[in-house]
């Protein structure tokens, strides 16, 4: 039997002053080396729980396991565990003034020497990682281009080979596609899904568009009001299970969806 | 939309517009009354300004042909300037890495960068002369009163740009390596000093200029350098000396504005 990537059980988190939960999930758990869709309306808890995962939130109750450990939700996760967990942003997350290679170079900041990192010197294994998360990506060629140089989609690949270049057993990705055209958001979704799977790391990627990330997807998890409303496998994702999520998603929040 | 709604609007638009009608026309009567007080109180008698203008000449025709048997010593003099305004602007840099961090909203609690804010107005506000007077009466004269003081003066602005730097960060990039596992320094070092370095520098030449500028004037209280030479001449009536001195200093100026343009095209 696999063992999970993520194991979450009565977790609950609310914003200050707010009397709705924003998390509130009874029990959770995702295999090691799936990939999953988080979908739901904004304001459902998806970004918070990818936050909550990445050990960035802080406050909440319940327990939440990830990779073997356990999260606490007062104290940032040593810097080992953080490495082993990669972050793709929605706006991509770039140093702007810094080079295609630097920026994946940053990958590598929770893995190499804290001190000599500050002189600037990085490891030959910082160096190859670097080297094989671009090459996978594909963005070799634009090593000593400035990030600000690039496209959207030439954005993310370098967002992508940041991530690649830690070497993560989990990689969550927060609307990894949602500021790229269609035909890039796929080429986009099918390089997170091929990359996760060569190193055998768990995908987990929330998104507004279940039909576009369907074929990159193994399983959909829908949250609503922090609540898991719906898991199932890609197949059983049909258009009625999709009209159910967000219409009542819609009915509930429709001052909210509205985006 | 109803009307109701768009009626509200309207009439606080209206308001508003009569609000800085006013506003904007007791400014004008503020600034006008402003001007006409100094005028009258500073009893300036324009016959005697026509009267003088013969005397003017005189001046100007006494500064030809310069002197140049003081070149050495101008040049010497200048030398020490620069090499004040650069350990000035050193000791500057210092104390604003410090203050400019502590002063950054972004950064600090209310509690520590409100105070510190308030600190380099009230630096700022002292006069440059002023704090140079102070320091050769704490340390004696020659130049080492004089880069304490540029040290001290620039801080209070040089500190006020580092703040306005760091808290122009975006701070997403920064989270980013956060997320990767960076420590605090691996964070400052790649998510935050690559965003504020351009700024950084160009404020820091800025101020350097700035910084050379006035250190031109405080040998005039014993702080070292061409402010002593300046106020020799000019007390004995030398003009022909001051001549080749305001020569040296503008070119010495021109050349180190020169410099610093060649940096920032470097940079850019």
């Amino acid at each position: 039997m696999a063992t999970s990537a993520v194991l979450l059980e009565n977790l609950t988190h609310h914003y200050p002053g707010e009397i709705h939960p924003v998390l509130a999930i009874d029990a959770l758990e995702i295999e090691e080396g799936s990939s999953v869709a988080l979908i739901g309306a904004s304001g459902a808890g998806k970004s918070t729980l990818l936050r909550l995962l990445d050990g960035r939130l802080r406050g909440w109750r319940g327990q939440a396991t990830v990779l073997t450990h356990a999260l606490s939700p007062s104290t940032a996760p040593p810097r080992i565990w953080r490495s082993e967990t990669g972050y793709v942003f929605q706006e991509f997350a770039l140093i702007e003034s810094a080079s295609v290679k630097q920026n994946v170079l940053n990958g590598r900041l929770g893995r190499t020497h804290a001190g000599l990192s500050l002189i600037g010197r990085f490891s030959i294994a910082d160096e190859t990682a670097a080297e094989a998360a671009m090459r996978d990506v594909g963005i070799t060629e634009l090593a000593d281009r400035r990030a600000d140089r690039l496209s959207g989609g030439q954005r993310q690949r370098v967002a992508i080979a940041r991530v690649l270049a830690q070497e993560p057993r989990l990689i969550l990705a927060d609307e990894p596609v949602s500021n790229l055209d269609p035909k890039n958001s796929e080429v986009i979704l099918a390089l997170l899904r091929e990359c996760a799977a060569k190193r055998g790391a768990t995908l987990i990627l929330t998104s507004h568009q279940p039909r576009l990330v369907a074929p990159f997807v193994d399983r959909f998890i829908a949250l609503d009001s922090g609540k898991v409303m719906f898991d199932g496998v890609t197949e059983d994702v049909d258009e009625a299970v999709l009209a159910s999520i967000y219409s009542k998603a819609s009915r509930e929040n429709h001052n909210e969806a509205a985006e | 939309m109803t009307v109701e709604q768009s009626a509200r609007p309207h009439s606080e638009r209206l308001t508003r517009e009569r609000e800085r009608s006013w506003g904007s026309f007791s400014i004008s009567i503020a600034i006008a009354a402003l001007v006409i007080w100094s005028w009258m109180a500073s009893d300036i008698d324009l016959d005697k300004l026509a009267a003088s203008g013969g005397r003017i000449g005189d001046f100007l025709s006494r500064m030809i042909p310069p002197d140049l048997s003081v070149l050495p010593v101008v040049i010497e003099a200048s030398a020490e300037t620069l090499r004040i305004a650069v350990l000035g602007t050193v000791g500057c840099i210092f104390f604003s890495i410090i203050l400019g961090l502590l002063a950054a909203g972004t950064l600090t609690p209310r509690f520590v960068n409100i105070p510190v804010t308030w600190l380099l107005a009230t630096i700022r506000g002292i006069p440059l002369i002023l704090v140079a007077m102070l320091m050769v009466g704490a340390v004696g004269l020659g130049p080492l009163p004089g880069i304490l003081a540029i040290a001290f003066h620039a801080t209070g602005m040089l500190a006020k740009f580092y703040a306005e730097a760091i808290e122009g960060i975006d701070p997403s990039p920064v989270e980013a390596l956060e997320s990767t596992g960076a420590t605090f320094l691996q964070r400052m070092r790649y998510g935050v000093w690559p965003q504020i370095a351009p700024d950084i520098v160009r404020d820091t030449l800025f101020r350097f200029e700035m910084n050379l500028r006035e250190s031109l004037i405080l040998g005039v209280v014993g702080a070292g350098g061409i402010g002593f030479y300046i106020q020799t001449y000019v007390r004995a009536f030398q003009y022909e000396k001051v001549a080749t001195l305001t020569i040296v200093v503008v070119i010495f100026v021109i050349l180190i504005e020169l410099g610093n343009n060649l940096i920032r095209r470097f940079l850019r």
